[in-house]
C-alpha cells in the first residue's frame, strides 16, 4: 500500500485547508462523471392522456385545483421526487376509488385498469430509479451468518449466533448495507458473545488430547416400561371399580333424573357422568381410587387404557433385549431415544448409530429424525434413511460440535414427535390395520459419542498459543504484543492493526490483571476486545483516491487486492479469505483476470460454496414462506418436517448441482431429472434412490417434477397449510421465473362486494378478483399462471380434483381445470404446455436471476447504475448456453465487482 | 484515560458525551417523592388492523354518546375512560402490510429519493425527555411470533425508531423482559464500578482502533462508521446511566417471574402484567409493545393464517377477525383495570398519569385510512369517553403531537403533523 495515499474524504491534519477544499470540489465532480449519470425517465404512457382530459382535468386544473391538486401540467415522465409524490397521490386516489368521486362519471373497466396498470409500473420504475445506489458499494456490517462463519475460521468451531438479532428487513438480502445497522445493544452483545467463543475456543485446546467414547445401548433405555404396563393395568382396575360405583349410584331411582340432566347438559357424551360424578349422591370421588380428579381417572382408565396392548406388543417384541423398537405413542413405547453429554468438553464429535428398518414396513417408515433437545422438539438437525436389516444393522455416522454444557440429542422415527400431533394420526394408520398399533419400524442397536482429534489448529488460535499458558502464566511483554498482534491481523482479515491499538490492549491486559483477572481471563478480555472492533464487524474497504505524492488528481476506485479477496470470499462463502487466497492477493497475482478466474472456481468447487448458494436462494425464492404455516396433519401426514426439509434441500442442491457441473440454468424451468435424496425420492414415487446423499435422479417420461415448477418446496410455499394459493404461486412465477414484478399490493383498495357464503370452486372464488379494476390490473397476470398450477396439491403432490368445505354450507369437488392464458399471451391447456411456455422465456429467468445475484453481492438494491452489468451478464451467459457458472465470473470479473 | 471525547469528535459529526454523569456522580437517590406523579405512555400496536364493520362506532354518533360495537364490547366498564377517533391517517404510507413501520413516526419512506426512510417515533420522543428520570430510558416489548416483521407490522425492530429513524430492538418474552426489570444481580459495588471502569477502557479501545480505521474511508463508508461510533456512544450513555443506579437495588417485583414459553393472549396478558409492573416501580416511562398476531389466531384456536384474516370477507376469515377484535378488547379491558388498580403515592392512580394508545397503522383489509386509534389514561389532558370523527386525512400525527404536548412536552410537531388536535383536548 503506498503510505502517501489518503482519501479524498478524509481531513488529514497534514494538508493544508484549502488544498482539501480544491480537492474536494474537484473530486466531487469526478465522482459524478465517473459514476455517471442522471437519473433515467420513468414513463407513464401518454396514452392515457385523453381518459385524464376527460376524467381529471376539469377539476384539478390551473384555475380550479380542487383538492389543491393540480394534474394537468404534471409531466409523463417521473424524474424527481417531486412528481413521484404527485403521481403516487393520483395512483392512491384512484386504487381507493376517492377518485373520480361517486358522482362524476367514471372511468370504464378495462381502461382503468390499463390506466392503474401502467401508473403503477411507472411509480415503481421512478422509485427504483429515485433510490439507485449509483453504483456506490458502502462498507458494511457482518450479518449473523457470516459473523458467525467469521468466527469459525477465526477460532475454529462453530457458535450458535442465532441468538444473536436478527438482521434482515423485510425483502431484502442480509448483504444489503443500508439495512445492516449497529446499535449499542448489538456491540454488548458481539462483546459478550465474542468472550464466550474465546473461553470455549481456549477450552476446546485445553481437552484437544482428550480420548473419549461413550456407548448408549438402546435396551438400557426401557427399564422402566413393564413397571409402567403394570402401572397402567393397576389404574384401569381402579378406575372400572370407581366407574361401577358411579354406575351404581346412577342408577338409583332417586338419582336418575340427576344423571339424566347431567347427560342432557354434557350432550349425552358417552362418559358424561363420570365426569360430573359430584352431581350424583353417593357416588365416590375419584380421589379415594387414587386419582386426583375426574379427568385424571378418565385419563388413565380409558386413554392411557386404549395403549395396553400396544404397550403389551412392544414387551413382547424380542428384539427388545439386544436393542430397542423406536416406534410411534407415548411413554408407554418408546417414541424416541435420548442421551445426554455429560462429562464431554467442548470439541467436535462422531455420533454412530447402529440401526436397522423392519422390511415389514412401508418405505415412508424407514427414516430417522437425529437432532438436538429432548422432550418432544418439532424441530430436528437430519434425516437418514434407514437400510440395515436385523440381519444387517447399519452404522450411520453424524458429526456433531459439544460446546462444553451438558445437552441432550435424541433419534426417532420421522414425524414421530410432528407439529399438529401428527403422529396420533400416523399411529391411526397403523392402527386401522391390525387393530393394536403401528407395526415396528425402526430398530436401534445402540448409540455411541466419540470425540475426534483436533484437524488442525485455526489461526486465530495459532496466534494466541504461545502465550496461552494457563491461569497463572506471566508472560513477557514482547511475547504477549506479538500474540496480539498476530491474532489481530487473522481477526483483521490480514490487516495490521495500529501500534496505539496495540499499545491499548497491552494496557488493558495489564489493568485486568492488576485488578486481580488471571492470565487467561485477561487474555481472554482483550481478545474480546479486538472480536468488536470495526476492522472485524464491517466489511471495510478503504479506498485511496488521491495521490498526492504526484501533485496530481486521480480516482481510483478500484479496491484493493486484498478487499477484493474478503469480497470474493464473503460472496461465494459467507467467510473470510483463506490463506491461498490471502496470498495471491498480498503478491498481487489475484488482479490477473485468469487467477482471479481460477480462484472463483475454487471457492465454487469448496464445500463452503452452500454458505452463499442456500442464503441466497433461501432469500431470493422467499423461501422463509416455508416456515410460515403449519400443515394440516390430517390431510398431508407425510409432508411432515423431515419431508419440508428434505423438500427446501431439493432447491439448494438442484442450484449447487447446476454450479458444480456448470450446466445450464433453463435447467431450473425444466429438466428430465430432479435432485433429490431418499427421502423426498419416496415421496415423489421414484425408485432407486438409497441414502441420504441428493444425487440427480432421471424421471420417467411425462413426470410433472424436474426444474423449479416441479418442487414440492415451491407449491407448499404457495398454499397456507390447508389450501393451495394460486394467487400466491402466480406472483411468485411473475416474480422469480418470468422477472415480472407486480407492484406491491395497492393499499385502499375498497373491499369485494360479494358475499363468500356460498361453495365456490378456487377459479370461481378468484375470478371475484377481477370484478374491479384495482384488483384485475394486476391479477389478470397473476392468476392465470396460478390456475395452471392447481394440478398440484397443497403438499406439492399431483391431483386432478379439488374440493371445498364449509361447516353448514356442504362440499363441492370439482375436476381441476389448469386451461388458461398469459395476460395478452399464449394460452396453454394444462401443466405441461405452461411448463414449455415458461420455459420459452428462460432469458426473463437469467435476467432475473442476474439482478438476484448483483444485489446479493453487491449489497444493494439493484437500480439503473446496475444495469449494464446485468445486461453484461445476461448475454455472457447467453453465448455460452446460460450455464451456471458463466454468471458469477461476469459478476466477479466486472469493474462494478472489483470498485467502490 | 479520558481521551474517549477527542476520539468521538473525528467523526463527521461531533459527538456529544453526557460529561456529568461520568465518575462519582451520585443520583439523588432515595429522591424525595415527587409533587405529582409523573406523565406515562405506553403504545400497543396490532399490525393487522381492526373489522371495519364491527370495530368502528356510527361515525353519526360522536361525542359522549355512541353505542360500542361488538368488537369493542369487552371495554364497556371503561367506557368513560377512553375515546376513539376515526378519520386519521398517515399521508405517506404506502405500505398495505405494514401496520407498525410508520405507525408512530409518520415520516415518507421516499424522503430525499430513499427506498425506506424513517424518523424518530413518538415514544422516543417522549423517552427523551421522560427517560432521564428512570432507569430505562423506555422498554421496546415484541410479540413472539416468528414472522413478525412479515406480514402485519412491516420492517422494523420494533415499535420504535430513534432519533436517526434506525430502529430500536425490542425484547420478545416476557421472562426476558421480568429479568430486565427485576432480576438484580449481586455484585458488590466496588466491583461493579470496577466492572464500568474496565468497560470503558474497552470502549477507548475500540474508538481508538475506529478512527484509526475512518482515517481511509470514503464519504459514504466514515458514514457508515457513524453508527458504530453512535453505538459506542450509546453504551456511554447506559453507563453513565447504570453508574446513576448502581448504587439503587432494581426494584422488588410485584408480581411473579412469568413462565417461559407463552404465546398468544397469555403471552399478552403477561405483557401487560409487565407494562404495569413498570410504572408502577418507575422502572421507566415510556413502553412500546409490537403484538403478537399469529400466535394470538393459534391461541384463540383460530385455523385462518393472519394475512388470510386480515384479508376478510364475510365469512370464516371475517369471524377469524373479529374474534381477534374481542379478545384485544379484553385484554385492553384489563390492562385498563390493572392501572386503574395501581395506586400513586397522593392516592390517585397510574391510569390517571399515563396515555394508553392501542392501534395500527392499517385498519382494516389493506386499507392506510382511517387508523384504527383508541386512547386511554388522564395522562395528556385529553377529553375521555369521545367518539371522535376527524376531518378526513387528519395526520395521525396531529394526535401524537397532542399527547406529547399534553404530557408537558415542548414539542411543536411531529412527523407530518400541521398542528395540535382541539377536539381532543380536554
Amino acid at each position: 500500500m503506498n503510505s502517501h495515499s489518503v482519501s479524498y474524504w478524509q481531513r488529514s491534519y497534514s494538508l493544508n485547508l484549502k488544498a482539501v477544499v480544491a480537492l474536494f470540489g474537484l473530486l466531487g465532480l469526478s465522482q459524478v462523471t465517473a459514476r455517471s449519470t442522471e437519473v433515467p425517465e420513468a414513463v407513464f404512457p401518454d396514452k392515457h392522456l385523453a381518459l385524464l382530459k376527460e376524467h381529471c382535468f376539469t377539476c384539478h386544473n390551473a384555475e380550479k385545483q380542487k383538492g389543491k391538486f393540480r394534474l394537468d401540467d404534471l409531466g409523463f415522465s417521473i424524474k424527481d421526487n417531486r412528481s413521484a409524490e404527485r403521481w403516487q397521490k393520483v395512483l392512491n386516489a384512484v386504487n381507493s376509488g376517492d377518485m373520480p368521486p361517486e358522482e362524476e362519471k367514471q372511468l370504464p373497466t378495462n381502461a382503468k385498469a390499463n390506466f392503474l396498470d401502467d401508473l403503477s409500473k411507472a411509480v415503481v420504475v421512478a422509485r427504483r430509479n429515485l433510490s439507485d445506489s449509483r453504483g456506490i458499494i458502502t462498507m458494511r456490517r457482518l450479518n449473523q451468518r457470516e459473523y458467525g462463519n467469521t468466527l469459525e475460521a477465526l477460532l475454529g468451531m462453530r457458535m450458535d449466533v442465532r441468538e444473536l438479532p436478527a438482521d434482515t428487513m423485510a425483502n431484502n438480502f442480509d448483504t444489503t448495507g443500508s439495512s445492516l445497522f449497529l446499535s449499542g445493544d448489538q456491540v454488548e452483545q458481539y462483546l459478550d458473545f465474542g468472550r464466550a467463543a474465546v473461553a470455549e475456543a481456549f477450552m476446546r485446546h485445553d481437552k484437544a488430547g482428550t480420548v473419549l467414547k461413550k456407548r448408549f445401548e438402546g435396551e438400557d433405555s426401557i427399564s422402566s416400561i413393564p413397571n409402567s404396563l403394570k402401572e397402567r393395568i393397576e389404574g384401569h382396575r381402579k378406575f372400572m371399580v370407581w366407574k361401577r360405583e358411579v354406575d351404581k349410584a346412577a342408577e338409583k331411582p332417586e338419582n336418575r333424573a340427576a344423571a339424566d340432566a347431567i347427560r342432557k347438559e354434557l350432550k349425552n357424551e358417552a362418559m358424561a357422568i363420570y365426569h360430573r360424578w359430584d352431581k350424583i349422591p353417593g357416588a365416590p370421588s375419584p380421589t379415594e381410587y387414587g386419582f386426583t380428579d375426574a379427568f385424571h381417572a378418565l385419563h388413565v382408565g380409558q386413554g392411557q387404557w386404549a395403549l395396553v396392548p400396544y404397550q403389551a406388543w412392544f414387551l413382547s417384541m424380542p428384539e427388545n433385549r439386544t436393542g430397542v423398537w423406536l416406534t410411534i405413542g407415548d411413554n408407554a413405547v418408546k417414541s424416541y431415544f435420548s442421551f445426554a453429554t455429560h462429562d464431554c468438553p467442548p470439541g467436535d464429535y462422531v455420533v454412530r448409530l447402529r440401526v436397522a428398518a423392519s422390511d415389514k414396513v412401508d418405505a415412508r417408515r424407514r427414516f430417522i429424525e437425529f437432532g438436538l433437545g429432548a422432550g418432544n422438539p418439532f424441530n430436528h438437525d437430519s434425516r437418514h434413511m434407514v437400510t440395515g436389516t436385523l440381519e444387517n444393522p447399519q452404522i450411520i455416522e453424524i458429526p456433531v460440535t459439544l460446546h462444553g454444557n451438558v445437552v441432550s440429542y435424541f433419534l426417532r422415527e420421522r414425524g414421530s414427535h410432528d407439529a399438529d400431533a401428527i403422529e396420533w394420526v400416523r399411529f391411526g394408520l397403523g392402527a386401522t390395520e391390525n387393530g393394536v398399533g403401528p407395526d415396528f419400524a425402526i430398530w436401534l442397536d445402540y448409540a455411541e459419542l466419540e470425540k475426534l482429534p483436533v484437524k488442525a489448529v485455526a489461526p486465530g488460535m495459532r496466534a494466541i498459543v504461545p502465550v496461552l499458558g494457563d491461569a497463572n502464566t506471566k508472560v513477557d511483554a514482547g511475547a504477549l504484543r506479538s500474540a496480539f498482534e498476530a491474532f489481530s491481523i487473522e481477526a483483521f482479515r490480514g490487516k495490521k492493526p495500529s501500534e496505539p491499538f496495540l499499545d491499548r490492549l497491552i494496557a488493558i491486559y495489564d489493568d485486568h490483571r492488576q485488578h486481580g483477572a488471571d492470565h487467561r481471563a485477561a487474555l481472554k478480555e482483550v481478545l474480546a476486545l479486538v472480536l468488536v472492533s470495526p476492522r472485524f464487524l464491517y466489511l471495510n474497504e478503504p479506498t485511496t483516491a488521491v495521490r498526492i505524492a504526484q501533485q496530481s488528481i486521480q480516482t481510483v476506485d478500484r479496491i484493493s487486492a486484498s478487499d477484493l479477496a474478503s469480497r470474493l470470499s464473503f460472496f461465494l462463502w459467507g467467510s473470510p479469505p483463506d490463506n491461498e487466497l490471502r496470498e495471491l492477493a498480498a503478491s498481487g497475482a489475484l488482479s490477473n483476470a485468469e487467477v482471479l478466474k481460477k480462484q472463483t472456481d475454487r471457492l465454487l468447487n469448496d464445500p463452503r460454496a452452500s454458505n452463499f448458494i442456500r442464503p441466497f436462494l433461501q432469500q431470493w425464492l422467499h423461501m422463509d414462506r416455508l416456515d410460515f404455516f403449519r400443515f394440516n396433519a390430517k390431510r398431508y401426514p407425510f409432508f411432515d418436517v423431515s419431508t419440508k426439509e428434505a423438500a427446501r434441500l431439493e432447491v439448494y442442491e438442484t442450484f449447487a448441482h447446476l454450479l458444480r457441473e456448470n450446466r445450464s440454468v433453463g435447467e431450473l424451468l425444466k429438466a428430465d431429472y430432479a435432485v433429490v435424496d431418499g427421502l423426498l425420492a419416496v415421496y415423489y414415487g421414484l425408485d432407486g434412490v438409497v441414502g441420504d446423499a441428493f444425487r440427480p435422479v432421471k424421471l420417467p417420461q411425462n413426470s410433472p417434477r424436474g426444474g423449479l415448477l416441479g418442487m414440492a418446496a415451491v407449491y407448499a410455499m404457495g398454499s397456507n397449510g390447508e389450501q393451495t394459493s394460486p394467487v400466491e404461486r402466480g406472483a411468485w412465477v411473475l416474480r422469480k421465473i418470468l422477472n415480472e414484478s407486480p407492484p406491491p399490493a395497492p393499499a385502499n383498495v375498497p373491499q369485494l362486494t360479494r358475499l363468500e357464503d356460498k361453495i365456490l370452486t378456487t377459479r370461481e372464488r378468484l375470478l371475484m378478483h377481477q370484478e374491479q379494476p384495482q384488483c384485475a390490473s394486476c391479477h389478470r397476470r397473476i392468476d392465470p399462471i396460478g390456475f395452471g398450477l392447481e394440478n398440484f396439491d397443497t403438499a406439492g403432490q399431483w391431483r386432478s380434483e379439488d374440493s371445498y368445505e364449509r361447516a353448514g354450507l356442504g362440499k363441492k369437488s370439482w375436476l381441476i381445470d389448469p386451461s388458461g392464458a398469459f395476460y395478452n399471451g399464449a394460452a396453454f391447456g394444462d401443466f405441461f404446455v405452461l411448463r414449455d411456455l415458461i420455459h420459452k422465456r428462460v432469458d426473463d429467468f437469467a435476467r432475473g436471476l442476474s439482478t438476484a445475484l448483483v444485489e446479493y453481492a453487491l449489497g444493494h438494491a439493484a437500480g439503473f447504475s446496475d444495469e449494464a452489468l446485468v445486461d453484461r451478464m445476461v448475454s455472457e451467459s447467453k453465448s455460452q448456453d446460460l450455464s451456471a457458472r458463466i454468471f458469477i465470473h461476469t459478476l466477479v470479473q466486472s469493474r462494478e465487482f472489483q470498485s467502490k | 484515560m479520558n481521551t474517549r471525547r477527542h476520539f468521538l469528535r473525528s467523526g463527521t459529526a461531533l459527538v456529544a458525551l453526557p460529561f456529568l454523569e461520568s465518575f462519582g456522580f451520585r443520583r439523588f437517590a432515595a429522591a424525595a417523592v415527587p409533587a405529582a406523579p409523573p406523565k406515562r405512555m405506553m403504545f400497543l400496536g396490532m399490525g393487522f388492523g381492526v373489522t371495519k364493520e364491527t370495530w368502528f362506532p356510527d361515525v353519526k354518533q360522536t361525542g359522549a354518546d355512541f353505542a360500542l360495537p361488538q368488537g369493542l364490547a369487552p371495554l364497556a366498564r371503561h367506557k368513560k375512560d377512553f375515546t376513539l377517533i376515526q378519520g386519521l391517517s398517515n399521508r405517506y404510507s404506502e405500505d398495505a402490510h405494514g401496520g407498525s413501520t410508520y405507525w408512530l413516526t409518520g415520516a415518507n419512506p421516499h424522503e430525499a429519493g430513499a427506498s425506506a426512510h424513517n424518523s424518530i417515533s413518538a415514544d422516543q420522543v417522549a423517552a427523551a425527555a421522560f427517560g432521564k428520570e428512570t432507569r430505562f430510558a423506555s422498554l421496546q416489548l415484541n410479540g413472539s411470533d416468528k414472522d413478525l416483521s412479515g406480514p402485519g407490522h412491516g420492517a422494523g425492530l420494533s415499535l420504535a425508531w430513534d432519533n436517526r429513524g434506525k430502529p430500536i430492538a425490542g425484547i420478545n418474552s416476557p421472562l426476558a423482559v421480568f429479568n430486565r426489570l427485576f432480576s438484580a444481580e449481586q455484585v458488590p459495588l466496588d466491583q461493579l464500578r470496577l466492572r464500568m471502569t474496565q468497560k470503558r477502557s474497552l470502549l477507548d479501545g475500540v474508538l481508538l482502533e475506529a478512527q484509526d480505521l475512518q482515517r481511509g474511508l470514503a464519504k459514504n463508508d466514515a458514514d457508515k462508521l457513524e453508527e458504530y461510533f453512535q453505538s459506542i456512544r450509546e453504551i456511554e450513555q447506559r453507563l453513565a446511566k447504570e453508574e446513576q443506579w448502581q448504587s439503587l437495588p432494581k426494584p422488588k417485583a410485584p408480581l411473579t417471574q412469568p413462565p417461559d414459553a407463552r404465546s398468544g393472549v397469555e403471552e399478552i396478558k403477561l405483557m401487560y402484567d409487565l407494562m404495569v409492573a413498570a410504572f408502577q416501580t418507575d422502572s421507566s416511562r415510556v413502553l412500546t409493545y409490537r403484538l403478537p398476531i399469529s400466535n394470538l389466531l393459534s391461541s384463540l384456536g383460530v385455523k385462518v393464517a393472519a394475512h388470510d384474516m386480515s384479508h376478510y370477507s364475510p365469512g370464516e376469515r371475517m369471524e377469524a377477525s373479529q374474534r381477534r377484535d374481542v379478545a384485544h378488547s379484553e385484554l385492553l379491558a384489563g390492562l385498563l383495570d390493572k392501572l386503574k388498580a395501581v395506586q400513586e403515592p397522593d392516592g390517585s392512580s397510574l391510569f390517571d398519569h399515563c396515555s394508553v394508545v392501542f392501534g395500527s397503522n392499517l385498519s382494516s383489509v389493506h386499507n392506510l385510512t382511517n387508523c384504527p386509534t383508541f386512547i386511554a389514561g388522564g395522562g395528556a389532558g385529553i377529553k375521555l369517553g369521545q367518539h371522535l370523527v376527524a376531518t378526513k386525512d387528519t395526520p395521525l400525527c396531529n394526535v401524537w403531537l397532542t399527547l406529547l404536548q399534553g404530557s408537558g412536552l415542548q414539542v411543536e410537531r411531529h412527523g407530518d403533523s400541521t398542528g395540535p388536535l382541539k377536539a381532543l383536548i380536554a
